[in-house]
């Protein structure tokens, strides 16, 4: 028996080892309030690529935004306003070339200036067609030339003006990185080097990934980084990451479960902030076959669906439906109330509608595609029973999402749940979503004018009469009804009520660079 | 001995190349498309054909899993689809996490259940066999998931005493080791008892207290020595199920094990991580199942001298 005994202490012991010994948090403190050293994160998901270029995930994003600069800063939180950031002005100087003019005082955090060079090398490397270059050259296809006009101005030469090429520059994939970095052949991992306010320290996979501030940071007197370390750590069971918060383990809680957020209002320590999301989700049709090529079969599923109690089951009411296929906030988007006519929930009229359509009650069975996860599979129930009252039968089909992506790419499904998400351009959803041939136009939608629409909203100069294409096209989606917009959820974040300097963004490009939990 | 483990060995090459080529089958069969998974969504149709075409995606399916096998046999078993990173690499990185876990949740759950079942047995047809018997029960039927996140309310929340999950050292350990443990610990604990009660009805035990012997070694080195085989190899299988089957005690814990390694691959459709993550699960599973076997010998020396080709 003590033989078994001293055998099991023994691997406890070794097991601790294995474990490691734990860490002790401290706090540092200065003249002024008390700042707890080490800011941590609970994220739902794991990062997955250190290559800004060579992703586009959100999770990567909000790392990026702590080790890297862009040259422009997009102001997702203020309609999308320009900023300077690497660059400290901007101008198109005819139809064709964009020329920014870069800050002089701005190094990488390895010591080396940042320069025009770094500039047309970045762009140049992400305009790469090979995917093991850059995974990000689709969104500069308009880019014919990138070139330094001296150290501190880079010109941009494009095939045709754009309005939303410039937003292009201010996404994180496209970051700037140090051309001497990558020519330093003593440097395996050259991406790793930016000019932010935080440096990479330790990813440790499945666990957490660390950043350190900067020791030279560029810009240390005006946007001082004050955290020592800013930890993002992947908890993926959001009861978990809730608790966690509870208990001070971490700071910031994204994506609270909506079932927990009772118990974390309540909580003295806890604020719990609300605001509107940008992210769409929708029920789309492929009007390309039968029996969804019939517009007023459109009209009528949309007039069924109970996009309220939609709200209420899958978010405990934290969110907001609408009728536009823009992303809420997005530039010129239409509310409810600004939208002409539409087809929101009425079980009468849906049935008028049907009957029009050449349809009776109980004659028509067709297929959902729902990926397998929330909140998917927990709305095409609903958008089941409610097109049942109506007299439709739908079959719903799970598949995961990558098989669903492909057989809504190939046109196999009738009618299918997705959601899409943008930032400033909304060329992304006119184009990408509804545009003839573009592969993610799930729709399979071929029509002439929203096409020539969506290339007015892209490069119309006069911002006004722009505006009024953008809302015109709005308005023809909602009689055209490819898809039933169904609501957007609110972003719900639970901090520690300590928590200052964060920038926090409803689409969830958000910037901890600066946040601190002061004690 | 040694041929035996060689021999085993060599048995595991087929075995290996047939579950490879199942779940490389079964992967092709899920359908999505590769390029999906490694170019953002608004890539050029260009670029996808030109990827899809470096990579060999457009290759007959026997090409694939072959160049897949030639691959393996160079060492190399891939990169995830999404994050570039080295299969095999990804993997041992997160599979001493998992042994870990199962190494402590498996002794945990010895420490209750052999004893336990050995005083079931002893006190079979009683209320004391019966209460034990529930318990083990409720054991069995708690779902690790819901178990994991009452322990975290309880030990993390209310009374603060351990970590809600994560990785840091011994304290990060106990709730997910007791999670999967006591679930381990109530088949443990009926599989002891029923071996138990075999044994104790041999005449050999008969013979052992006839002789004299105390009743504690009769018990422990006349009764439960024999039992051992059905409980080592249920110890056997257990610890092969947690290895591989630990996923939601891994995910509620935000421990960063295979199972939620796997698990994750499977949601991303990271074909190269699952499919290499599945097959050295198997090689984990050949290899546990192997220490058993060689266990065996230890337990019986009757086992050992067939081994040996004696017997």
């Amino acid at each position: 028996m003590k033989k078994a005994l001293s055998f099991a202490l023994v691997l406890l012991l070794v097991t601790g080892l294995f474990a490691g010994g734990g860490k002790e948090e401290t706090s540092s403190s200065s003249t002024g309030p008390v700042i707890k050293s080490n800011l941590v994160i609970g994220v739902a998901q794991e990062i997955n690529e250190q290559n800004p270029m060579m992703q586009n995930d959100q999770i990567n994003n909000n790392c990026f935004a702590l080790t890297h600069e862009r040259i422009i800063f997009v102001d997702g939180n203020n309609g999308y306003e320009i900023k300077p950031e690497i660059a400290e002005s901007w101008e198109w100087t005819d139809d064709t070339h964009l020329v920014f003019h870069l800050r002089k005082n701005i190094h990488f955090n390895n010591g080396t200036p940042l320069t025009a060079e770094d500039v047309v090398f970045t762009y140049n490397r992400a305009r790469t067609n090979d995917a093991n270059v850059s995974k990000v050259s689709g969104t500069l296809t308009l880019i014919e030339d990138v070139k330094a006009l001296d150290d501190y101005t880079v010109e941009i030469t494009t095939s045709e003006y754009s309005n939303e090429l410039i937003y292009s520059f201010g996404a994180y994939p496209l970051a700037i990185q140090s051309k001497a970095a990558y020519e330093d052949p003593n440097n395996k991992e050259p991406w790793l080097v930016g000019s932010g306010p935080y440096v990479f320290k330790e990813w440790k996979e499945g666990q957490y990934v660390t950043f350190s501030k900067a020791p030279d940071y560029w810009n240390a007197a005006e946007e001082p980084a004050v955290a020592e370390e800013i930890t993002f750590k992947f908890l993926l069971e959001a009861s978990q990451r809730a608790i966690a918060l509870q208990n001070g383990e971490i700071d910031v809680c994204i994506d609270p479960p909506t079932t927990d957020l009772q118990f974390l209002e309540k909580d003295k320590n806890i604020e719990v902030y609300t605001r509107a999301g940008t992210r769409l989700f929708y029920m789309g049709f492929n009007v390309s076959k039968a029996p969804f090529d019939n517009q007023k079969l459109r009209q009528a599923v949309s007039c069924a669906i109970d996009k309220e109690t939609i709200i209420d089951i899958v978010l405990d009411g934290r969110g907001q439906w609408q009728t536009s296929v823009l992303n809420r906030g997005a530039w010129s988007f239409l509310d409810n109330d600004e939208v002409e006519g539409g087809y929101a929930y009425d079980v009468e009229r849906a049935k008028a509608l049907l009957a029009e359509a050449g349809y009776k009650p109980g004659e028509l069975t067709v297929e959902l595609v729902a990926a397998t996860d929330d909140p998917y599979k927990t709305i095409a129930p609903i958008i089941q029973a409610n097109l049942k009252e109506i007299g439709i039968n739908v079959t719903i089909k799970s598949m995961d999402q990558a098989t669903l992506k492909v057989e809504c790419a190939n046109g196999h499904q009738q009618m299918f749940l997705w959601r899409w998400n943008i930032g400033a351009r909304v060329d992304e959803t006119y184009r990408e979503l509804f545009y003839t041939d573009f592969p993610t136009n799930y729709h399979q939608l071929s029509d002439a004018y929203v096409d020539e629409m969506a290339d007015k909203v892209l490069t119309e100069k006069d911002q006004d009469l722009r505006l009024q294409y953008s809302q015109e096209l709005q308005n023809y989606f909602v009689e055209l009804v490819p898809q039933v917009p169904l609501y957007v959820p609110d972003l719900v974040i639970a901090y520690n009520k300590g928590l200052k300097g964060a920038y926090i963004n409803g689409g969830g490009a958000h910037d901890w660079s600066h946040a601190y939990v002061e004690k | 001995m040694l041929k035996y483990i060689l021999k085993r060995l060599v048995i595991m090459i087929p075995t290996l190349l047939v579950t490879s080529f199942l779940i490389f089958w079964a992967m092709d069969l899920a359908g999505g498309d590769p390029v999906n998974q490694i170019l953002p969504e608004n890539a050029s149709v260009e670029q996808r054909e030109a990827l899809r075409e470096e990579m060999g995606f457009n290759d007959p399916f026997l090409v694939r899993y072959f160049r897949y096998i030639g691959g393996i046999l160079k060492g190399d078993m891939g990169s995830s689809y999404i994050s570039g990173q080295d299969v095999f690499k990804t993997f041992m990185g997160r599979c001493h996490m998992t042994l870990i876990l199962g190494g402590t949740a498996l002794i945990f759950a010895c420490i209750i259940a052999v004893p336990l079942g050995i005083y079931t047995a002893l006190h079979e047809n009683t209320w004391k066999d019966t209460a034990a018997t529930v318990v083990a029960l409720f054991g069995v039927s708690m779902p690790n998931f819901w178990l994991g996140l009452m322990l975290i309310i309880l030990f993390s929340l209310k009374l603060g005493w351990l970590p809600s999950g994560g990785t840091g050292g011994v304290k990060y350990l106990i709730l997910p080791a007791a999670t999967v443990g006591l679930s381990l610990a109530a088949l443990l604990t009926r599989t002891t008892r029923s071996a138990m009660l075999d044994v104790l009805r041999q005449d050999y035990m008969t013979t052992a207290k006839a002789k004299g012997c105390s009743k504690r070694r009769v018990i422990y080195n006349h009764g439960l020595r024999n039992a051992m085989i059905p409980i080592v190899t249920a110890i056997g299988m257990q610890f092969s199920f947690v290895m591989t089957g630990s996923a939601l005690a891994e995910t509620v814990f935000g421990w960063p094990g295979i199972g939620r390694l796997v698990v994750d691959s499977i949601n991303k459709r990271d074909t190269p991580m699952v499919t290499g993550s599945i097959i050295l699960c198997c090689v984990l599973m050949a290899l546990i199942n192997l220490a058993v076997d060689i266990i065996y010998a230890f337990c019986d020396p009757r086992i050992k001298a067939q081994y040996s080709g004696k017997g």
